[in-house]
């Protein structure tokens, strides 16, 4: 188990801050943030590579701060790589390798049997990251550090690379972290998402809930969420009152007996007021929330009013679709206010959908996460 | 319009001309002593034994100091490369010294610390090792004043090493010194050998503090200057040709070793 416990590190003139997170032994973290927050920085606290001034490093349990990192049983593996330019392929390989048996095996999983012959100046910066992380592996460390390590590969062998890890991770129950930039990866990957940003922690916790109930609407925004909203909140009451959804101006009034939420012990239902829209919420908030957030994909979009189930449903005109592969944004003027939705394409070919068309948006009193 | 787009031009022909002035200046004189006194410095080489003799106490003792100044120096030059530590602008100032005076004057402050008056010159005389007038004394100068350029010349070998190799290395189960000889070592050994390059040329070339220090037996320099003082211009002619050959062999290794680095990148 890793925990990082209010560590404080320097590294030039970058200072992480008081970091404290915890990794389950044999789980798969993810470290998120944008460029220059401190991913890597955290990555070489943890191998022991940049001195933690204050806090606690625990691994295992054991306080492992001053440590030094030949001694930490971990494989670093860089998004540059940085293989030894003096050694061959297979020296590089070998370096650390525990053992001839898992270096062969290593290699054989990775596919990087047909480079051992090469010179590493020859190698491509895909090439490098898999022979990099086949220097790592073959060390059979306890603790997985990966800093973009997929980065440069081609999206095919990045799909198989992703796959070989994932299952040495489980076979050999390898405790990893991993520096990503690609969401859709964090979310395949982990089983613990760390979000960063300027030297310190923002959010952890499973990849749906950073996801999904961002902690900040900064955090929210970072992590790619298209409607957040600023406003106030008030608590409401589904059983008492007759919530509507106001934003349509056309009269459309909700179902009260199709859609009333469950709302559990520790759960609140509040509405939230943003311009001239009110959007009913359930959820486990903080006090004083400002910002409602809602992720596209969550919100439906339809021609009609014959059913629906969603709690927040407006009527609007289409000002925007953008078709992306497999997926469409469709952005929705509600009274002055853009919604973004995120349908299949198919639905948006069968919709017609095209911008002035008047459409029903809605979505889940679940789906909007007050922050 | 017209007169802006001749300016660059004419600044560039400008340069040019500067710039060869320079050039024939510094080329000039080398090329010429070798040119007039080469070829009868080489034919010395047979019938001259003071000659030979000072040729090969000048490699030898070049040679010793380098060997000397690049194991003394590449700690330090690492240490001032990797690490930041109170004092370390002050120590980079004290390496520069041996660079700034006039080196009869490091001669004499040479003279001062290893003179037999001298508590440590003192104590080598005791132990019957005497420095002063002999090839350690001669060894001694050529450190003092050449040194400092294996210092600065490893220090930057050293920090084009990026680190993060090392800290692979030590992830990978080396400890620090393992990781140093392992990798740092190898790939800064190309400027660490430029480095011991130079600091040999240096040393070859150096006159004034040996000739505080040591005026016999004679390095070549000495035996120069000897000549000269002694014979006049032509007697020394073939003995400073000799001396600039010697020179030219590092130079020519050292950019052998620049265009090799320059392939292979």
């Amino acid at each position: 188990m890793i925990q990082l416990e209010r560590v404080s590190a320097t590294k030039g003139r970058f200072r992480l801050a008081e970091i404290s997170f915890a990794l389950a032994a044999g789980s798969y973290g993810v470290v998120i943030g944008p460029a220059g927050s401190g991913k890597t920085t955290l990555l070489e606290v943890l191998a022991g590579l940049v001195p933690v001034r204050e806090g606690h490093v625990r691994l295992d349990g054991v306080e492992r701060r001053r440590m030094p990192p030949e001694s930490r049983d971990i494989g670093l593996v860089y998004q540059q790589a940085y293989l030894f330019p003096h050694l061959s392929v297979a020296q590089n390989v070998a370096y650390g390798a525990r053992d001839t048996e898992t270096q062969t095996e290593v290699v054989e999983r990775l596919g990087v049997a047909p480079l051992l012959a090469r010179d590493v100046a020859g190698l491509s910066g895909g090439e490098r990251q898999l022979v990099a992380l086949a220097r790592a592996l073959a060390r059979r460390p306890r603790l997985l550090l990966l800093d973009e390590p997929f980065s440069a590969l081609d999206p095919r062998r990045r799909a198989l690379v992703r796959r070989e890890v994932r299952d040495l991770h489980r076979g050999w129950g390898l405790t990893t972290l991993q520096v990503t930039h690609d969401f859709a990866e964090a979310g395949l990957l982990g089983d613990q998402a760390i979000l960063l940003d300027a030297g310190r922690v923002l959010q952890s916790g499973p990849p749906a809930e950073v996801f999904g109930r961002p902690a900040s609407p900064y955090v929210a925004e970072f992590l790619g969420a298209e409607n957040v909203f600023a406003g106030t909140a008030r608590p409401w009451s589904p059983s008492g009152d007759a919530g509507r959804s106001e934003g349509a101006g056309d009269g459309s009034a909700l179902d009260p007996e199709a859609d009333a939420p469950v709302v559990g012990d520790r759960q609140q239902a509040m509405a939230f007021e943003t311009g001239t829209l009110t959007f009913y919420a359930v959820g486990d908030f903080a006090a004083g929330a400002g910002h409602a957030v809602i992720r596209a994909e969550e919100v439906t979009v339809a021609r009609d009013q014959t059913y629906y189930s969603a709690r927040n449903r407006f009527s609007g005109r289409v000002l925007e679709v953008a078709t992306l592969g497999a997926l469409t944004r469709v952005t929705v003027d509600v009274r002055g206010t853009p919604i973004v939705a995120a349908v299949s394409t198919q639905s948006a070919r069968d919709l017609a959908l095209a911008p002035d068309l008047a459409v029903v948006v809605s979505f889940k009193a679940m789906a909007v996460h007050l922050c | 319009m017209v007169r802006h787009r001749l300016v660059p031009p004419l600044l560039s022909i400008a340069a040019a001309l500067v710039a060869s002035f320079l050039l024939v200046f510094l080329a000039a004189p080398i090329v010429e002593l070798v040119g007039v006194g080469g070829g009868e410095g080489l034919r010395r080489l047979s019938s001259d034994a003071e000659l030979r003799e000072a040729l090969a106490l000048t490699a030898l003792c070049a040679t010793a100091a380098t060997i000397i100044g690049a194991l003394c120096a590449t700690p330090l030059a690492y240490l001032l490369a990797r690490h930041e530590f109170p004092g370390r602008a002050v120590l980079s100032a004290v390496l520069d010294l041996p660079l700034l005076i006039p080196h009869p004057v490091a001669g004499i402050a040479l003279l001062l610390v290893l003179g037999r008056e001298s508590a440590l010159g003192g104590a080598a005389l005791a132990a019957g090792i005497r420095i002063v007038g002999t090839p350690l004394g001669i060894i001694a100068a050529m450190l003092f004043v050449s040194a400092p350029l294996f210092v600065s010349g490893a220090r930057e070998a050293f920090a084009r090493v990026d680190p993060r190799f090392e800290g692979v290395a030590r992830t990978l189960g080396d400890t620090p010194w393992r990781a140093f000889h392992r990798v740092t070592l190898p790939l800064a050994g190309r400027g660490l050998l430029a480095a011991a390059v130079v600091m040999w040329a240096r040393a070859v070339s150096e006159f004034g503090a040996i000739v505080i220090l040591t005026y016999n037996p004679k390095v070549v320099s000495v035996l120069s200057y000897d000549r000269f003082t002694s014979y006049g211009l032509q007697e020394a002619l073939p003995v400073a040709a000799a001396l600039a050959l010697l020179a030219l062999v590092p130079l020519t290794v050292l950019r052998a070793l620049r265009v090799d680095r320059r392939e292979e990148t």
